[in-house]
């Protein structure tokens, strides 16, 4: 009997540790995503452009889930600690739903991660930049957020198109129907500028020459931070996943062992 | 009879041929071997879709006549072979704005010996760019306009010096020059690149582990039912336990009783 019992505090033990452990990576799941939902970097327009803007939706959800965590992760530690059969019952019923609505979110995160390839990127910034053309309101505005975004980043980054300059050429454009090619290769924000905003050297700019335009493309700073929240969302919260099973099957079986 | 040198039979075609030979050189048209070529390719923009960039002739014309006129001949390659070089730039047949529907060749970028001094400054960038301007693309008084290009070619060039309106030097005609063609935007496949795999384990793992709790949650509650499970491992709460002291008083009156 008392080896039993050594048993049961045992168990008693780990549950309400993995409980405590579960209620901080939910403060830190909250934490997370809503750094990510705060878009440090200025990348949601691009993404609402694209209309693949569910990484965001997942960095929601994990907003929501990683409260109901730490509150649920509460509820599990008194109820292992007074093993009242009916508090457990309820902690893992709500555990199970809250699991649900995370695993969606990861799941979420890393598919929509898999949208994000250059291509998507390419056309899009082809079609928008530069588009005076519009067919609505909507389109307009998100139009100019779109353009906004572009310049903010060709200027950080010291970058130009999403592969380089040569996308300006290859492609047809938005931008290359109201700008010439011989006077505008490339978008002026392309041209190394100097800090009062005007091309350093404009002749050299639309030459090419190595120092006076960007040739990078700009693809890495938007897919670098794009990988950052969706893997962060993604496996951060399958990772609290694991964890929350091991914790919720052991709580199952405690359940199972008390007396009524 | 003045002299009776004998002739030769072939002598009367050969007076004109000889003449004609001294007229050409008399024109003085010096071909120079230097054939035009682009610039660096290290170049962004060495070639696009209406303009591309030569390098300039430096060391290729000779320093005499120093005031003659250097330009630049950009034409189809059908008008190489009938190429006139004596009809001089700014005229009609040689206006940008008419070419190439009704003139095969134009002339521009003019400019002196001065502007390509020999030797040439190592690190210097010695380029022409043609095409770069667009004022005058429609502007019928500037026939020698540096417009940008019609459509993407293919283009001949070559250099020529005029001295006055006489052509003095020209280089070789350079290769064939095409342009770039824009793809259309609509090329671009806009379809994912499918899952990747961290994706698919992700979704499995977690599919997999949802299950094994939700058939615990299942067998959990079908144990509800039977409360009597299990009677040696299962363990109570600890309850309450209160003692009475049970105080038997006649233990201490059997004494008094005995005396």
């Amino acid at each position: 009997m008392a080896k039993s019992d050594d048993g049961i505090r045992i168990l008693q033990g780990l549950l309400v540790f993995g409980n405590v452990v579960i209620g901080m990576c939910g403060i830190a799941l909250t934490a997370e995503c809503i750094f990510f939902v705060s878009d440090p970097h200025g990348l949601y327009p691009l993404l609402e452009a694209t209309e693949n803007d569910d990484i965001y939706a997942a960095a929601w959800i994990g907003i929501f889930v990683g409260f109901a965590l730490f509150a649920l992760s509460i509820l599990g530690i008194i109820g292992v600690i007074k093993s009242n059969r009916t508090l457990l019952l309820v902690y893992i019923i709500l555990m199970l739903i809250t699991y649900a609505f995370e695993m969606a979110s990861c799941i979420t995160a890393a598919t929509h991660r898999d949208f994000l390839t250059p291509n998507l990127f390419l056309k899009q910034m082809l079609e928008r930049y530069q588009n005076s053309e519009t067919e609505n309101n909507n389109d307009n505005l998100m139009a100019e957020r779109v353009m906004e975004t572009w310049n903010k980043l060709m200027l950080q980054n010291q970058c130009c198109g999403v592969q380089g300059p040569s996308d300006w050429q290859e492609y047809t454009s938005a931008f290359r129907s109201t700008h010439s090619d011989a006077d505008f290769p490339w978008p002026r924000n392309c041209c190394v500028l100097d800090a009062r905003g005007s091309p350093v050297n404009l002749d050299g700019c639309k030459l090419g020459v190595q120092g006076y335009y960007n040739s990078n493309g700009c693809y890495d700073a938007i897919s670098g931070p794009m990988n950052t929240y969706a893997w962060g969302v993604a496996w951060f919260g399958f990772a609290i996943l694991c964890w929350t099973f091991c914790v919720l099957l052991g709580t199952m079986f405690y359940w199972s062992r008390i007396e009524y | 009879r003045p002299h009776s040198c004998p002739r030769h039979p072939g002598a009367r075609t050969m007076l004109p041929l000889l003449l004609l030979l001294l007229l050409a050189t008399a024109h003085g048209l010096n071909t120079i071997q230097y054939t035009p070529t682009l610039a660096s390719s290290s170049l962004g923009g060495l070639i696009t879709a209406s303009t591309f960039t030569l390098e300039q002739p430096r060391c290729v014309f000779p320093e005499d006549p120093s005031n003659a006129v250097i330009w630049l001949v950009v034409a189809v390659p059908e008008a190489v072979p009938t190429f006139n070089d004596s009809v001089e730039p700014g005229s009609p047949e040689r206006a940008f704005q008419r070419f190439p529907s009704s003139a095969p060749a134009y002339m521009t970028l003019n400019t002196t010996l001065l502007n390509y001094p020999c030797p040439k400054r190592p690190g210097d960038i010695t380029v022409l760019r043609v095409g770069s301007e667009t004022r005058c693309t429609k502007d019928d008084s500037r026939p020698t306009c540096n417009g940008p290009l019609p459509g993407p070619g293919p283009y001949r060039v070559k250099f020529i010096s005029l001295n006055g309106s006489v052509p003095v030097a020209q280089t070789f005609w350079s290769e064939p020059i095409t342009l770039r063609t824009a793809k259309p935007l609509g090329d671009i496949p806009a379809t994912g690149s499918g899952h990747s795999a961290s994706m698919i384990a992700l979704t499995s793992i977690l599919s997999i582990l949802f299950a094994i709790l939700l058939a615990g949650l299942v067998a959990m509650l079908a144990f509800w039912g039977s409360d009597t499970y299990g009677g040696s491992s299962t363990f109570s709460k600890p309850e309450a336990v209160t003692v009475r002291r049970y105080n038997t008083h006649h233990v201490y009156d059997q004494p008094a009783a005995r005396l």
